[in-house]
């Protein structure tokens, strides 16, 4: 709304607000490339010493390229399984006449608003007893259980934006409605299930608290608790280790939110974080 | 059936199978686990009955006689049946079996080392002193330290060991001796009478209140309002800077703002050039804990309100602004006037959605404070997750924390039937159109 008037006083309020994430997001790339003498806030030479991790073993702990192919067979395959579950359901609830359909739909809605994180505990418990607890396996299906109903519901908003006539003429034309969701209808959502599949991936990629409650095991550690243990267990913390970690651990998630940032802006909205 | 009704249940089973499972057992089973005295001493999947020294601690005095408790501590002797048995298994002398039967038979030693004594006494007595004292093993009566899976099994065993027990004894000391969990209602009254519930809550009440008035909406009100006043690149620029922390995995954005405050850190280093001695800013006091506390969530929060409210404004009119300006609308009346009343609903949900969200949430105060200095930021949801799967004593109390969780569940149960009725749902469950 730009009016004509003078912002550049906006724009100081602004930037003075935004100096602590400046700041923060400045230093956590100039950090990993840098040494900075104790006491100086200000780096004053250069060096990769901080990557080593990327070579050796920091303390005795995991490859990083193992707890990172972890990370990413946990957040591949919690896509997988919400995109499969979600795109299959999500069709029956927009377009499929069949019983209890009204009661699924308010089930899913129910659901999308509930605070899943409050379920963490009944979750430890039923993983133990029925043996998935420290497997990476356990914490797949808990995560993809709880990213269902939100799954679900986007793409249910999807299948109801496709025209009616394309099933119309596929009915008419012989095909049984399995084909026309496969032949037809799918190619329409693409655009939602390439959102969904990011967004699911990134929030697997993201995840803390469910990995490290439910799989804390170092051979199924996954980055985000790899990190966290790298930083509790410190007392001397070398913070240009711990952000060259976490720059590594990012990467991934900025380079997928600037090529699908129109699609993310979408689902963000929404909301999933406090 | 019809073929869509088929498809229809098909294409929602995997659904169905995986929700109920891992998202309604759950909501069930935190109100079922609340119910239990679960905890690291009790294991998760049942346990055995045992005697040991803190269960006999932990025996009524008032319920069960003292004798009782002496003979089930100690190790008893006594010549039965069943220790002839196994002599006469053995291959003992009958002769020495005979005699020991008949000058010593229903007797209860306190010692081994008083039978074996009795035993040298008699005249049938075996030459080896090693196979007496196998002997003398063959009538230790003892419960102590011995697993039994089963409780008829242990009830048996109870019996054996003290002759005379009351029932009531028998109840008292079969409870007391099982280490696997029990129901009990005792949660409840813990959580209610417990002093620390209510600093629990005031803390609570304080954390969702801040945060979400400073920063959840209102700064995410400022964000998206001054924004649509700047230029369009400078607008870019700060959304993208205030969206960065709801990209960053949590575990890193919290390691960002350690850095910016701890004794090493970089407030300290910028500090430490004007002669400014260091000190945790995060931890040092309860103020500054929950300053951070407080930032550290609201930077995240704030974007999404940013986002939300953003594209409220913009689907205002822009006639709308150019009508005020030509009448001469200051950029405050604007705002006042046009943009405010607009947001009312966008408020209402982001105030709710966001309340639901600080309320159950715990994971940037667990990475960032751990409830400390001592346990001052400690809030709910934090509570109730260290009380049951993490802290420092290492006995984890699962089911008061599912009773901690349970106050939780109900909340967010209710919360998100309220949004259910907000929504509007018979729009959204049109009946299909093609019928076959």
């Amino acid at each position: 709304m730009e009016d004509g008037k003078r912002t550049w006083h906006i724009a100081t309020i602004l930037g003075i607000a935004s100096v602590p994430l400046i700041i923060m997001y400045l230093f956590l790339v100039i950090d990993t490339v840098t040494d900075t003498t104790a006491g100086s806030p200000i780096p004053d030479r250069f060096t990769f010493e901080h990557w080593r991790f990327l070579w050796q073993r920091i303390d005795g702990r995991q490859s990083i390229w193992l707890v990172t192919m972890n990370t990413f067979i946990f957040a591949a395959s919690t896509t997988v399984l919400v995109l499969a579950i979600s795109s299959t359901a999500a069709y029956a609830l927009s377009r499929l006449n069949m019983p209890f359909r009204r009661f699924f739909l308010a089930g899913i809605l129910v659901l999308h608003g509930f605070p899943t994180i409050t379920l963490i505990i009944a979750i430890f418990l039923i993983l133990n007893m029925i043996g998935l607890y420290n497997t990476l396996i356990g914490v797949i299906l808990v995560k993809a259980a709880l990213e269902l109903p939100l799954g679900i519901w986007i793409m249910k908003g999807f299948y109801d934006s496709v025209p009616w006539e394309i099933e119309m003429a596929g009915i008419q034309d012989g095909a049984s409605r399995f084909m026309v969701w496969r032949v037809l209808v799918l190619p329409q959502v693409a655009p939602g299930i390439l959102a969904l599949g990011v967004f699911s991936f990134l929030a697997g990629w993201s995840e803390y608290i469910l990995p490290q409650v439910l799989a804390p095991n170092a051979n199924v550690q996954v980055l985000s608790v790899y990190l966290a243990g790298l930083i509790a267990d410190d007392l001397n913390p070398d913070f240009n280790l711990f952000k060259s970690v976490g720059l590594f651990y990012m990467v991934p998630v900025v380079i997928f939110y600037l090529f699908f940032q129109k699609h993310l802006m979408n689902i963000y909205g929404g909301g999933t974080k406090g | 059936m019809t073929q869509q009704t088929k498809l229809g249940l098909g294409f929602m089973g995997p659904a169905i199978v995986i929700v109920v499972l891992l998202f309604l057992a759950p909501v069930l089973l935190t109100g079922f686990f609340s119910f239990t005295n679960m905890s690291t001493a009790t294991g998760i999947s049942g346990g055995t009955y045992r005697i040991t020294e803190s269960v006999l601690n932990r025996l009524p005095a008032d319920q069960v006689r003292p004798d009782v408790i002496v003979s089930l501590s100690e190790s008893q002797f006594v010549v039965d049946e069943a220790g002839l048995e196994a002599m006469r298994a053995e291959g003992l002398d009958p002769a020495f079996i005979e005699e020991l039967a008949e000058r010593h038979g229903a007797e209860v030693f306190t010692s081994g080392d008083d039978l074996e004594d009795a035993m040298k006494d008699l005249d049938n007595r075996p030459r080896s002193i090693r196979v007496i004292k196998g002997a003398v093993d063959m009538f230790e009566r003892s419960l102590r330290d011995r697993d039994f899976a089963e409780e008829a099994a242990f009830t048996a065993a109870l019996d054996d060991a003290v002759v005379d027990l009351t029932d009531n004894e028998r109840v008292v000391i079969v409870q007391a001796a099982y280490s696997g969990w029990t129901m009990t209602t005792s949660n409840f009254s813990r959580l209610w009478s417990t002093p620390q519930t209510g600093q629990v809550i005031i803390n609570t009440l304080f954390y969702v209140g801040m945060t979400l008035l400073l920063f959840n909406v209102g700064f995410a009100l400022v964000l998206a309002i001054t924004t649509t006043f700047l230029p369009a690149g400078q607008s870019a620029f700060f959304r993208a800077i205030w969206f960065l922390p709801r990209i960053s995995p949590s575990v890193l954005y919290v390691l960002l703002w350690k850095w910016l405050a701890w004794d090493t850190g970089f407030i300290n280093a910028v500090l430490g050039q004007f002669g400014m001695a260091g000190r945790n800013w995060m931890l040092d006091t309860t103020a500054n804990a929950w300053v951070f506390v407080i930032l550290i969530n609201g930077f995240v929060g704030a974007s999404m309100g940013m986002i939300i409210f953003t594209s409220a404004i913009r689907a205002i009119p822009k006639p709308l602004f150019y009508a005020a300006q030509v009448d001469g609308a200051s950029r405050w009346q604007q705002v006042r006037f046009i943009i405010l009343p607009q947001l009312v609903w966008p408020l209402l949900f982001v105030s709710t959605y966001q309340t639901l969200s600080l309320l159950t949430s715990f994971e940037y105060i667990l990475l960032s404070t751990e409830g400390g200095p001592g346990s001052t930021t400690e809030v709910w949801s934090l509570s109730a997750y260290q009380t049951a799967l993490s802290n420092y004593a290492g006995n984890l109390q699962y089911g008061y924390g599912a009773t901690m969780a349970l106050v939780l569940v109900a909340i967010g149960v209710a919360a998100s039937l309220l949004f259910l009725r907000l929504f509007n749902f018979k729009h959204l469950v049109s009946r299909p159109r093609i019928e076959q």
